[in-house]
């Protein structure tokens, strides 16, 4: 049903793209925002400043994506500690590293809705970084494990409720297979 | 008399002036009676690009807060305004009472699509001829809207007009920061899948990545001088603010603080301090702390277990939002005196706090249920007012002067 959907939305934008003959029919600008405005990026050039550290990009886009595979370890309100009850779930990460050498892991942190989003881009990171802590004392080496926080811009449960809360203060994992 | 006792008595001298000039300010705010302008000697056609510019002057001046509109008033406005061949134009005097000479006496002239921008000027010239400072109506916004489906970045002026799209990104886009000449805007975006910082250079639209460094990488202020941008970065292990110099790229680290997050950094209107989020106070209790450009933060805020988004005002004062109860107050504290006030009434939740221009306004987000709205604060008693449509998730403005 999926691949179907998927398949006839391609082929639906293949015709599009073919009839309107738009080179890239995905970067088309919106329609109809106020001002008329024609200058939505992007329109100039991009770059990058020289100076930068590089962060691995080496393995975005390239290689096997693989989420949902390892349950998320889940925080406290406002807290950035891995709980004990919660290690478990790290350690099924940490064996699956040690068994599969190559790959590397993003420990992605989320917070719930409540606090600034810039607090809580921090507060995300923390959680990734304390669970990269984890990881990386059970053995892992420190270069297979990113961090990404998503702040609370991406909730598990859109939901306005403690219980939702109580699931979206957590930290995904997800394998980049090399 | 000694040295130290001269020294004691200047002190003195400075403090009972530094009250003397407080006390005036408060005198000032508890009578602060509107000024009232006369604009029936300002008369034009109605129709097209002139009805657009007079509602937007009107709106303008009204929205400055300083002004009521009566005949005759302590000030009267003459000219008049008009559209031909495209363009409109407007030709404007101010008055005062004794009409001896003129306070503005100004030609003006755009396309008629630019009617509302003209307003803008005409508006804040006035102001500047009757008050003698700066108005806000030719100001800018930076905010972030969803109502594409994405967090992008949008532009709009003063008064909520001209909303523009910015970037189409299709990500997510955060925290918005605009250079003190208007000329750029950082913010940190997800459009490589990872939140990176870039610099939009809007006389070009050309963007560049100024840090993608391991982690978050996350704007805050632009120096007064706009030379140099506040930053949280975790790349050294932990989210620290840091500061660099764009033009030279050179980085310098702010906070160290192994257990503890900061967000939010903002510079003091004369750029020698920082003011910052951190929650070295324990975990889930962020608060806000100012430091100079070395040494260690110095706590300012004192009620209510979380108050974020700190932005130093040109006046001294420093907006953040603070949470009483379920909701969202935005407040403002003096980080010299330690007076501390709520600016929003608790009929809603209000956060993202940024000051406008003149040092007076505040513009933020106001959430009812899920709807988020741009609105602008008066910390002098006007009600507020609301920027944006109903729909769009408007968050996270910014301001800009130009």
């Amino acid at each position: 049903m999926t691949t179907r959907w998927v398949v006839s939305v391609t082929l639906a934008c293949s015709m599009a793209a073919a009839m309107t003959g738009c080179k890239s029919w995905w970067s088309k600008k919106p329609t109809g925002t106020a001002g008329g405005g024609s200058d939505i990026l992007p329109t100039g050039t991009e770059s990058t400043q020289g100076d930068l550290k590089p962060r691995g990009d080496e393995f975005n886009g390239t290689n096997n994506v693989v989420a949902g595979q390892f349950d998320a370890v889940l925080f406290a309100f406002d807290g950035a500690t891995v709980e004990d009850a919660e290690r478990a779930k790290a350690e099924k990460v940490a064996e699956f590293l040690k068994a599969n050498a190559s790959d590397v892991v993003v420990c992605e942190g989320n917070c719930d809705e409540r606090g600034s989003a810039e607090y809580n881009m921090s507060l995300g990171e923390r959680r990734g970084l304390a669970v990269r802590a984890y990881l990386m004392s059970l053995g892992i080496d420190a270069n297979r494990i990113q961090t990404k926080s998503y702040g609370k811009e991406r909730p598990k449960d859109t939901g306005h409720t403690e219980a939702a809360w109580r699931v979206n203060r957590r930290v995904d994992f997800v394998v980049l297979k090399n | 008399m000694n040295a130290t006792r001269l020294f004691a008595s200047i002190l003195t001298l400075a403090l009972v002036s530094a009250a003397l000039a407080q006390e005036d300010i408060r005198v000032r705010k508890a009578t602060a009676a509107k000024t009232t302008l006369d604009l029936a000697g300002l008369t034009g056609p109605a129709g097209g690009a002139s009805t657009v510019f007079r509602r937007t002057l009107e709106s303008d001046l009204v929205r400055s807060g300083w002004f009521t509109f009566t005949r005759p008033g302590a000030y009267s406005v003459f000219g008049s305004y008009g559209e031909s061949g495209g363009n409109v134009s407007a030709q404007c005097q101010v008055f005062g009472a004794s009409r001896s000479a003129a306070l503005l006496n100004k030609t003006y002239g755009q396309t008629a699509a630019e009617a509302r921008r003209m307003a803008h000027q005409v508006a804040d010239d006035i102001i500047m001829a009757v008050k003698n400072f700066k108005g806000i109506a030719a100001g800018r916004i930076a905010v972030l809207g969803t109502r594409t489906g994405s967090k992008e970045l949008y532009v709009c002026d003063a008064d909520g007009g001209g909303l523009r799209q910015l970037t189409a990104d299709r990500s997510i886009s955060l925290a918005p920061r605009w250079s003190p000449d208007g000329t750029r805007i950082a913010y940190t975006s997800f459009r490589r899948g990872y939140p990176d910082l870039y610099l939009i250079d809007l006389r070009t639209n050309n963007r560049t990545c100024i840090a993608n460094y391991p982690g978050i990488n996350m704007a805050g202020g632009f120096s007064p001088s706009g030379q140099d941008l506040l930053m949280v970065l975790s790349k050294d292990g932990n989210p620290e603010v840091y500061v660099k110099n764009l033009a030279g790229g050179r980085l310098t680290r702010l906070t160290n603080t192994p257990h503890a997050g900061e967000a939010s950094p903002t510079w003091s209107p004369d750029g020698s301090q920082v003011a910052y989020v951190s929650d070295l106070a324990g975990p889930g209790s962020p608060q806000i702390y100012v430091m100079g450009l070395s040494g260690s933060g110095r706590r300012v805020t004192s009620r209510g277990r979380e108050n974020v988004s700190p932005n130093w005002g040109p006046n001294g004062w420093i907006a953040y939002a603070s949470r009483r109860g379920g909701l969202y107050a935005i407040c403002m504290v003096n980080p010299q005196s330690q007076e501390d006030r709520e600016v929003t009434a608790g009929d809603a939740s209000y956060e993202d706090p940024c000051w406008a221009s003149d040092g007076r306004h505040i513009v933020c987000t106001r959430q009812d249920g899920q709807t988020k709205r741009l609105y602008m604060l008066d910390t002098m008693g006007d009600p507020p007012l609301c920027l944006t449509p109903d729909s769009g998730g408007w968050s996270s403005p910014a301001w800009c002067a130009q």
